[in-house]
């Protein structure tokens, strides 16, 4: 008798411990947050509309990015061969998809409702249900990686190519090609002027300083907007559109048809900039810092994980 | 077989190959600790001078303009970086360049700490010793202050000199195996001649001897060589004389035996004559009896030198035995033995070997006195002996005989002592029983007035 409650007692925890492994604290359905994730040493921060800390999931996996679609949020890793999906609510990990080694970036198109993984050694984009079943796949140049899509169409950066993919949603196949820089990164569509916004890094150890505004129909360049040095991220708001400079810390701020408004010198190394609850948010990846402005002025800094890649916002209204 | 001098020869160059290995061992390692660490810190002391003139902010023409300025006069090759792809701040991406420093580097950079690398730079395509320098503001890595100094190891500094250095070495080290080999042979040679020496010796050659020119060693093994030599020569030729003498000694009866057989034999004597002539070959039958029996004992005293059987024993008894033996004898010549023994001494000795020794010297001194002369005996106790002193009034013996008188066959008077009836072994065997037991024997003599014979037995140790 005492053995099986013994037994019983050893199986408890250990069923407690191994939920524990795969559970994180839970996220409020109703909450609005921006979170950073943090690659060197895996985690993703949680926080709340005044920059509160709401949670933090540390991860033993390389994740190298993540994609929030409503109440889930997907993890993938240049270096695993598989995508994690935890649901928000519960932190809990409700499916995983095989994506293989080289998986670089995942976006999601709310049209559609589709999610998209570039992958870097197949040079391919592949399309899921929001299940996370996979659907189609299509091949690219060197590299895919910078994706965003608009009117049934995907747009693709190949990285290591000096051409931009334009894939039909539906069918996902190729629709067209443009050619841009090499190591070209960050790319932005702006609807009401039909353009699209292209950052990079600049080709071998020369850095780029300027941003490439192209036609959304022809792919032609319509004006070389004069930023900084390297602009790789973009974000905008109703009527400004932000360009994050890694190579020189800076954040410039145009209007939709790219004339310069004002910049500022924020972070160390920042990759990435978002748009969360009326401020612009900027992290440094050297600094790991998160930095909150409003009206062009520095307002909060929040210390962050250990290198912050990406910042991604749920709004919820 | 290997001589001494090729294995010394072997072991000093192997000594010498050994040194040489350290010292470039230790060379290359004085070189890394000193001359490396010493640019290391030299090199850090500049970067760090240079980076108190960063003020802050971004990196300015001018501040790069002053490095390159600095870089004209100085022993370092030193420039600034402020591209940030040369920083490795595209990191997390991946890059299709060679960065002028790594990931890690970068990481260390931001601490604001100051890197030291020792190896091959691809950029420079060569090995150096290099110090990056942070300029940091803000946790932002603005740019790096880049020092860096080729690293001429030593193998490269002489690469042009190598085959002069090569045959220097080779050339140096045959002159020292050469003069080592000269200098090896100069001191072995005493040594060499010692050997040739023991050879001859062995070959029967007792004349050999070597010179002696040192004083170390092996001047006093050929010192020593040189005494052992004399001995065995002397040794050698005391035995030559020895076989000689005990020849003649045999030979001169032997022919008398053998001329008077022969003539009984062919009836060439008769009568009284022939009697006389069996009386003379008997005569010198005994003779030769005695003097193989004697010859028999000499050989077994020096034989049993360390081995006899001792027991205490009253000395005084065995003199009075012995003098009893010789009783006719002293009649026959009219010579009184006058006695004056102390009956209490006690000594530890063999009885039949003592008696003998007293035999033999009363038996001289009987032999050698003149008619109804005296002989005194007198035994007395003195320091820890008995101590025996046999006087007689005979004819002595001369100064010169003296120290020669116990060497075996040796005689006075050659030419009276054959019809003394002595052998010429007595003396001889009294010394060598004397030593056996431990005493010792004086021989003095007065030519014409008589001879002094003092032997000392030690006295039993009472317990």
């Amino acid at each position: 008798m005492q053995r099986k409650l013994l037994f019983l007692l050893i199986l408890c925890t250990t069923i407690l411990v191994g939920c524990r492994d795969d559970q994180f604290p839970s996220i409020d359905q109703h909450q609005s947050f921006l979170a950073s994730m943090n690659i060197l040493e895996p985690s993703m921060t949680f926080y709340g509309e005044s920059g509160e800390l709401i949670a933090e999931w540390k991860f033993d996996k390389g994740y190298s990015g993540a994609l929030i679609v409503n109440n889930h949020v997907l993890f993938y890793g240049h270096q695993l061969t598989e995508a994690d999906i935890y649901e928000l609510s519960s932190g809990k990990l409700v499916s995983t998809i095989k994506t293989g080694v080289g998986s670089t970036n995942a976006y999601y198109d709310l049209t559609y409702k589709r999610v998209f993984i570039t992958n870097s050694v197949r040079n391919s984009v592949t399309s899921f249900d929001t299940q996370g079943n996979k659907l189609d796949e299509c091949s690219l140049g060197e590299y895919p990686m910078s994706m965003t899509s608009n009117n049934g169409l995907l747009y693709v950066i190949n990285y290591k190519d000096s051409k931009l993919s334009i894939v039909n949603i539906d069918t996902m196949d190729l629709h067209d090609e443009w050619t841009i820089n090499e190591s070209s990164n960050g790319i932005l569509i702006v609807p009401e002027k039909n353009t699209v916004w292209i950052g990079g890094h600049g080709k071998g150890n020369k850095a780029n300083r300027t941003v490439d505004i192209l036609d959304l129909k022809s792919g032609e360049l319509q004006h070389q907007l004069d930023v900084s040095i390297m602009p790789v991220g973009f974000s905008r708001s109703e009527d400004e559109i932000y360009i994050i400079n890694h190579g020189s810390n800076e954040l410039h701020a145009t209007n939709l048809d790219g004339q310069a408004l004002w910049n500022i010198e924020i972070g160390a190394n920042p990759f990435t900039v978002a748009n969360f609850n009326g401020n612009v948010v900027v992290a440094g990846f050297d600094d790991h810092k998160i930095y909150i402005l409003n009206d062009q002025k520095l307002i909060k800094t929040i210390d962050t994980g250990s290198g912050p890649f990406q910042l991604l916002v749920r709004e919820v209204s | 077989m290997k001589k001494l001098s090729s294995k010394i020869w072997s072991l000093i160059i192997l000594f010498l190959v050994i040194t040489v290995v350290f010292m470039s061992l230790f060379t290359n390692f004085l070189y890394d600790q000193l001359y490396v660490k010493d640019s290391e810190e030299s090199m850090i002391e500049v970067g760090e001078r240079l980076q108190s003139n960063y003020q802050g902010g971004k990196v300015t023409d001018e501040f790069v303009e002053k490095v390159e300025d600095f870089n004209m006069y100085s022993t370092f090759n030193v420039f600034a970086v402020r591209n940030p792809k040369e920083l490795s701040a595209c990191v997390p991406f991946e890059i299709d360049y060679d960065t002028l420093i790594g990931p890690e580097e970068r990481r260390q950079l931001l601490k604001g700490e100051p890197i030291t690398k020792i190896g091959y730079e691809e950029r420079f395509e060569r090995e150096v010793i290099s110090v990056i320098v942070p300029l940091t503001d803000q946790n932002r890595l603005e740019g790096i202050i880049y020092l860096y100094y080729p690293l001429a190891r030593i193998t490269e500094l002489a690469n042009n000199e190598v085959i002069i250095l090569i045959s220097s070495v080779v050339v140096f080290s045959m002159l020292l195996a050469f003069f080592v080999h000269k200098g090896l042979g100069h001191i072995m040679r005493p040594l060499n001649e010692l050997q040739h020496a023991v050879e001859k010796m062995s070959d029967g050659d007792y004349k050999t001897r070597v010179n002696v020119s040192s004083k170390d060693e092996i001047g006093k093994l050929s010192e020593a060589f040189n005494e052992m030599a004399a001995a065995i020569q002397s040794e050698d030729e005391d035995k030559k004389t020895f076989l000689a003498t005990v020849s003649h000694e045999l030979r001169t009866p032997i022919s008398y035996v053998k001329g008077y057989s022969e003539a009984i034999q062919n009836n060439f004597i008769e009568g009284k004559e022939k009697d006389d002539a069996i009386q003379l070959i008997h005569r010198e039958a005994n003779r030769m009896e005695r003097l193989t029996n004697e010859l028999l004992q000499l050989a077994h005293s020096n034989r049993d030198q360390e081995k006899i059987d001792v027991y205490p024993m009253v000395i005084s008894e065995t003199i009075r035995e012995s003098v009893d033996l010789l009783k006719n004898q002293s009649k026959h010549k009219e010579v009184e033995i006058n006695l004056e023994l102390d009956d209490s001494l006690i000594v530890q000795a063999n009885e039949e070997k003592l008696k003998q020794i007293f035999i033999n010297v009363i038996e001289n001194s009987i032999r050698y006195s003149n008619k109804k002369s005296l002989i005194y005996i007198l035994l007395k106790a003195s320091g820890g002996n008995a101590v025996i002193e046999i006087n007689d009034q005979g004819i002595g013996i001369p100064k010169d005989d003296l120290p020669y008188i116990t060497e075996p066959f040796y005689r006075v008077n050659k030419a009276r002592s054959r019809a003394d009836g002595g052998s010429g072994l007595g003396l001889s065997i009294v010394k060598d029983l004397v030593k056996q037991h431990n005493g010792k024997l004086l021989i003095d003599s007065e030519l014409g007035k008589g001879t002094y014979v003092t032997i000392t037995i030690p006295l039993m140790e009472e317990l």
